[in-house]
């Protein structure tokens, strides 16, 4: 049988990850010193680790040309879901947030909203959920521009510590939910090959309990 | 303005010669299949009124459906699944037919899926239904059809078994909201432990909330049933468990061994299934390329209950499995050129039909000269050339 094959999400998750699967005692030699490759091996043969960009992640397991994914909430949230997310990593910890300048009611007023975000499929769920009708910019960059150019009443964005927002005079306004790293699994894949995607996932967990 | 006349729609594509021969195989062996065992076929028309499918009856998105508008301005559609019209059909038109109803069909679905994605708007699918039947001996007809005829072109596939009913039974038990309930569904759905958890700590611990807790890890082979058991203690969900127990014991006579799952938690919410649900995959696709169950509510959306199921096989997903394995061999050149000289063109059609009828594939030259056709059968690949003139003359070409 071929080997399960599982995206990492390039940079924090895939270090947290590596770290992680040499906690459980699989070689991860050839992730450590990869060079330019982007498909290499893990625990012997037993795995391949691909290495992408979050959304990227996503995509290949929605397909089926992964097995499973290391991949944000935040970027799950954003793309949807096709897929099973079957555990909370732990790592990876932030929040989606509401954010606005100091002191000022963002709620207040009946005129309506301008957010600039990254997440325009997050944002506009969130203010759906309110039965707020808001115009949503999205924002390629740094998003706390924005309000302070005047071209936003408020940003939706991930916070982690909220310095850079008080370094720039906003303020959280209000959380909109918690944010860690999933282990998300292929429908097909997990039906074909329950036995080795379970025992991984529990040893994952088992794992990640010793590192909290 | 540009001009659009080169290129498909994103999300269709044209299908060249071995994809066709594929494609048709495919149909061919599955039509046989339920031909056979006594299905007849009907086609329902590619556009439909949108009431057909209304989202909350159908559980399709009215975002997912291609709409347009009749003369009349009315809404319509272009068929984005073959269930629901054939329930239309069977409800209006045949409900005079003793029952049960067995029909087949092999036609397009079309859904507008999010862009970039590489989904294909249109899918060729192939299945039947069973109308006015209900109970063990027609579930089991319809699920040993689905496995005789996905066997016949696809050898190694798992198929897995559920049961719709079980959620809802266990779901209706607490006294929860409505979103509420649909934020376990969802979480259910996706195996999203996390979520589910988080979610169901927030209620008082009772039989049916360490059900539902549970309910995405009860998958697996016939072990299933025995960790499902103790939660699944009244007569509704436990009579449910012990069917689909009988089920599986019944259908695993047929050797179906490992291949058969059993998958506790699929409450996916695209449903008019009310009843037992199943589906099939095969490794390297990423979907099921079978999805079934029974529906007995759907008649009565059209004013003529009466119990059904039925399912679907994805004919583009099976194909391409199949050209993927090199399973089927490719285009053959003709057999035979048949050349007629400058005044046999006539004679040479002629003489092309007596071959054809021999069993042979012919082409016909549309050259001036000999030569030209013969050059023209070399790059073809095709080893015989018979030249009509005053005599026939054989030419093999090595």
């Amino acid at each position: 049988m071929k080997p399960l094959r599982i995206a990492l999400t390039k940079g924090r998750l895939e270090n947290d990850t590596v770290a992680l699967f040499e906690k459980i005692g699989f070689d991860c030699s050839a992730v450590r010193k990869k060079g330019r490759k982007l498909i290499l091996p893990v625990g012997g043969n037993r795995f391949e680790v691909v290495l992408a960009k979050a959304a990227d992640v996503i995509t290949y397991v929605e397909h089926g040309v992964c097995d499973l994914g290391v991949v944000g909430k935040d970027t799950i949230l954003e793309q949807g879901s096709g897929f099973y997310e079957v555990l909370d990593l732990g790592f990876g910890r932030c929040k989606f947030a509401l954010a606005g300048p100091k002191d000022r009611d963002f709620f207040s007023g009946y005129s309506s909203k301008t957010i600039a975000t990254k997440y325009p499929n997050v944002a506009r769920n969130y203010f759906e959920s309110k039965g707020m009708d808001v115009r949503i910019i999205k924002i390629e960059g740094s998003v706390e521009l924005a309000p302070l150019l005047g071209l936003s009443d408020a940003i939706v964005d991930i916070v982690e510590t909220g310095s850079t927002l008080k370094e720039n005079g906003l303020e959280v306004i209000e959380s909109i939910c918690d944010i860690s790293a999933r282990l998300i699994v292929n429908a097909a894949s997990l039906k074909i090959r329950k036995t080795e995607i379970e025992s991984l996932a529990e040893e994952m967990d088992r794992a990640k309990e010793g590192t909290a | 303005m540009k001009k659009y006349n080169k290129v498909t729609p994103e999300g269709t594509k044209d299908l060249l010669f071995e994809e066709c021969l594929v494609r048709r195989y495919v149909e061919k062996t599955l039509r046989d299949v339920f031909f056979s065992r006594g299905f007849n076929e009907v086609v329902t028309p590619g556009l439909e009124f949108y009431d057909v499918f209304d989202p909350n009856f159908s559980g399709i998105g009215q975002e997912v459906m291609y709409k347009m508008s009749d003369r009349r301005g009315r809404l319509t559609v272009m068929r984005p699944d073959s269930t629901m019209p054939i329930a239309r059909l069977a409800a209006t038109r045949l409900q005079g037919l003793p029952k049960p109803i067995r029909l087949f069909y092999t036609q397009p679905i079309y859904r507008n899926n999010p862009a970039l994605t590489g989904r294909s708007d249109e899918t060729v699918q192939t299945g039947i239904e069973l109308l006015g039947a209900d109970g063990m001996r027609a579930d089991l007809e319809v699920i040993v059809t689905a496995i005789e005829a996905l066997g016949k072109c696809v050898p190694d596939f798992r198929f897995e078994l559920g049961h719709a009913g079980l959620f809802r039974a266990l779901a209706e038990q607490p006294p929860i909201s409505d979103d509420l309930r649909e934020d376990i569904r969802s979480a259910i759905e996706s195996k999203n432990y996390a979520s589910l958890n988080r979610i169901l700590d927030g209620l008082e611990e009772s039989g049916p909330v360490t059900a539902m807790r549970t309910l995405p890890r009860l998958f697996g082979g016939e072990e299933v049933f025995a960790h499902a058991e103790p939660f699944c203690s009244d007569e509704k969900s436990g009579g449910m468990l012990e069917y689909l127990h009988e089920l599986y014991r019944s259908l695993s006579c047929r050797g179906l061994g490992d291949k058969m799952i059993v998958d506790l938690g699929l409450v996916q919410r695209n449903d008019y299934y009310t009843n037992i649900v199943f589906s099939a995959y095969v490794e390297d696709c990423g979907d099921a390329v079978l999805l079934g169950g029974r529906y007995d509510n759907l008649l009565g959306y059209f004013d003529f209950p009466m119990p059904a199921i039925g399912f679907a096989i994805n004919v583009d997903a099976i194909s391409k499995i199949m050209l993927d394995h090199g399973t089927l061999y490719s285009v053959m050149p003709a057999d035979v050129l048949v050349h007629g000289e400058t005044g046999f063109e006539m004679e040479a059609l002629n003489y092309a039909s007596t071959l054809i009828e021999k069993g042979l594939k012919c082409e016909n030259s549309i050259f001036e000269t000999k030569e030209k056709a013969l050059e023209y059968a070399k790059t073809r690949g095709i080893r015989r050339v018979d030249c009509i003139g005053d005599r026939i003359e054989t030419i093999n070409l090595t």
